[in-house]
């Protein structure tokens, strides 16, 4: 390169930072970014709809954004990038709790709000975690859900990931408790594991089937054991006698819940997810939620209990056949 | 004095021009693209990328190719975060162990291409799986290792003198790869091993030897991009640097480096690497905006693959059309070949 279209160039670079022009930026607007996951994950583009809607009610600068797969680095980067741009709050799930950390404490130093949501960094790195679920809440729910459709009596059964699964036994300990305190009539008379795989579950129920001939239904707390145990009552010839209820991707079980085979899933809906995070994010930097705080009106949410610093989302949501249309994750 | 054709023809000039218009078409529509913090953040954010592309270029001088670099940063950071959190190794006797191990990652492709002769392209294709599995298999694919303690994270977050402080150890090593390429009788070799392997081979050059520590030296590099991608995320996993290796070779094909060895030089590779780093960084910049009255979540992103092949394939073009031009009228000193002087 010679001597002229080098000055050329240089002066132009020079120049280049005053012809910036400024986005859909507004000044004075609250600046939140919403980080997501994955963007390929329709769980997250659900989320992403309750956030706008936050957005829109509260009105503030949203900024979305996420991996197009799930990547730790990636996310890292898009956070990194925020704090640069001086945003005033951060929300976001996290692909695993430590390597979004380092930049998540990076943002709150640089003095950036931090609430986390469906999944959470570490404690010192967030303010707020939005938690979809408290396992109590999941258990109880479909415990409910299922004496509500065999008409609180008869017998059940599980089907587990796996025997030693941390979470999944807490809710089948939650679901034991609430059947000895308000199910007399109801009877636990087994739990299968399937170890998260469908077809296994479908063995399983097939096997409880047979085994008790007179189960009134099937509580599937695993995801791939929804559709696993729909299967089996469907070629048994049993629907409709034996219910299904279970925890998982209304995606996952939409033929089955419109055959009337499988009766409820039990899942939090994720936009209310996303609304509650960025409630909460804005609330925390305008000063209206403190660390000590008890409860958060989280607008159309109404008061929702906080336990430590999770903000607990409330009772999860029932997806049936009336309903399902609605959800596309 | 060259004749301005002859400038243009060079492809480091058609790399600047490329870089020129990314800066100008992000500052223009993305935000705070030209500011002090994000242009920390798009070397801050690369500098892995580029520790492999620097160290990729002498293998593809000479003919070769090394695929496992991406594995084999997935296995360096998963040892470096056992050391330091299972040994309780001070986090940089184990980060210049972790060099260590990723130079013995490379001595294994260096045995088997330069002792067995075997493809380059096969046995890097072999350690790609083989390390990538190694690292799965210490942490069965699920544990990580976090928690290192601020000082070690400083050299992937702080900034020395105004840059990020893993920049300093890029250009160290761009450096060092430089003066090695181009300066000295070893780099000499490496192109001649490029042009003609049996040739070299004939005119005495110890091929075996020289090739060795290509590969070796590849691998050292893919070690420190791990120490530092470990210390930049706080985290080690054995996914660390999935892809990467393929990111790496664009950047050295970019930079004008023959995918058939033999001619090409540091400085393209840089420049290379700075473009892709540039697009990386820059299509971040540009989110959320409203099209058709309908708001978008960063719209660029999603074309990033796209547009990492179209600046690939458009730069490539552009040189050879820009060469073709200089040299459609033979002057007395015709157009270099973007060699070394």
């Amino acid at each position: 390169m010679n001597r002229k279209t080098f000055l050329l160039s240089a002066a132009l670079l020079a120049a280049l930072p005053f012809f910036s022009c400024n986005k859909t930026e507004d000044a004075g607007k609250l600046s939140v970014g919403f980080l997501l996951k994955s963007k390929g994950n329709q769980y997250f583009v659900t989320c992403e709809k309750g956030a706008r809607a936050a957005a829109e009610e509260l009105d503030i600068d949203l900024r979305v954004d996420g991996p197009i797969s799930a990547d730790p680095a990636k996310q890292n980067e898009i956070v990194e990038n925020w704090i640069t741009d001086g945003l005033d709050v951060i929300v976001a799930a996290c692909e695993n709790k430590d390597s979004l950390s380092t930049a998540l404490r990076k943002a709150q130093a640089a003095g950036i709000k931090v609430v986390t949501y469906d999944a959470d960094a570490q404690p010192d790195a967030r303010s707020f975690f939005a938690n979809q679920a408290t396992a109590q809440g999941i258990g109880e729910k479909l415990i409910d859900t299922t004496a509500e459709l065999t008409g609180k009596e008869g017998e059940f059964a599980i089907i587990t990931g796996t025997l030693t699964s941390a979470n999944l036994n807490e809710w089948i300990a939650a679901i034991k408790a609430r059947v000895e305190e308000k199910y007399p009539g109801m009877k636990l008379v087994d739990i299968r594991p399937c170890d998260d795989n469908k077809d296994k579950a479908q063995q399983e129920a097939t096997n409880l089937l047979s085994a008790h001939p007179d189960l009134k239904a099937i509580v599937a707390v695993c995801s791939p054991a929804v559709p696993g145990a729909a299967e089996a009552v469907k070629q048994v010839g049993k629907t409709g006698a034996v219910k299904v209820v279970g925890l998982g991707l209304p995606s996952e079980n939409r033929a089955y819940i419109k055959e009337g085979v499988t009766q409820a899933i039990i899942l939090w809906n994720p936009e209310d997810l996303g609304y509650l995070a960025v409630q909460a994010g804005v609330a925390l930097k305008k000063g209206d939620l403190s660390k000590s705080a008890e409860n958060f009106s989280a607008g159309k949410l109404g008061k929702l209990e906080i336990k430590g610093d999770s903000i607990i989302l409330g009772t999860p949501m029932a997806f049936t056949k009336e309903n399902i249309d609605g959800f596309d994750f | 004095m060259p004749r301005p054709k002859d400038i243009l023809a060079r492809h480091e000039t058609v790399l600047l021009l490329v870089i020129a218009v990314e800066v100008i078409l992000f500052q223009v529509l993305g935000r705070n693209f030209l500011t002090g913090g994000n242009v920390s953040n798009v070397f801050r954010h690369s500098v892995e990328i580029g520790l492999l592309a620097l160290a990729m270029t002498p293998v593809i001088l000479t003919g070769g190719i090394d695929l496992s670099v991406g594995s084999l940063m997935g296995l360096c950071a998963v040892l470096f975060g056992m050391m330091v959190k299972l040994l309780g190794l001070d986090p940089w006797v184990a980060g210049c162990l972790a060099v260590l191990c990723g130079a013995l990652g490379g001595a294994v492709n260096a045995g088997l291409v330069a002792g067995l002769k075997l493809p380059p392209l096969i046995v890097t294709l072999g350690t790609f799986s083989l390390f990538r599995g190694l690292a799965e298999a210490f942490t069965k694919g699920s544990e990580s290792y976090s928690g290192f303690s601020d000082g070690f994270l400083a050299l992937g977050n702080s900034d020395l003198a105004g840059v990020p402080a893993q920049v300093w150890i890029l250009l160290v090593v761009g450096f060092a790869i430089w003066f090695l390429v181009h300066r000295t009788t070893y780099g000499r070799s490496l192109r001649a091993i490029g042009f003609a392997e049996e040739g070299a081979r004939y005119a005495g050059l110890p091929v075996a030897r020289n090739l060795s520590v290509a590969y070796t030296m590849a691998g050292a590099v893919a070690g420190l991009a791990a120490v530092i991608l470990v210390a930049r995320l706080g985290e080690a996993r054995a996914n660390a640097g999935t892809g990467y290796e393929l990111l790496a070779i664009t950047a050295v094909v970019l930079g004008g480096v023959s995918i058939f060895g033999g001619s090409g030089n540091v400085v393209g590779t840089m420049l290379g690497w700075i473009s892709l780093a540039i697009l990386n960084n820059g299509l971040t910049r540009i989110s959320d905006y409203e099209i058709f009255g309908e708001k978008v979540s960063s719209v660029a992103r999603e074309l990033s693959g796209l547009l990492t092949g179209l600046l690939l394939l458009g730069a490539l073009a552009l040189a050879m059309a820009t060469k073709a031009l200089a040299l459609r009228r033979p002057t007395k000193q015709p157009a270099s070949d973007s060699q070394t002087p």
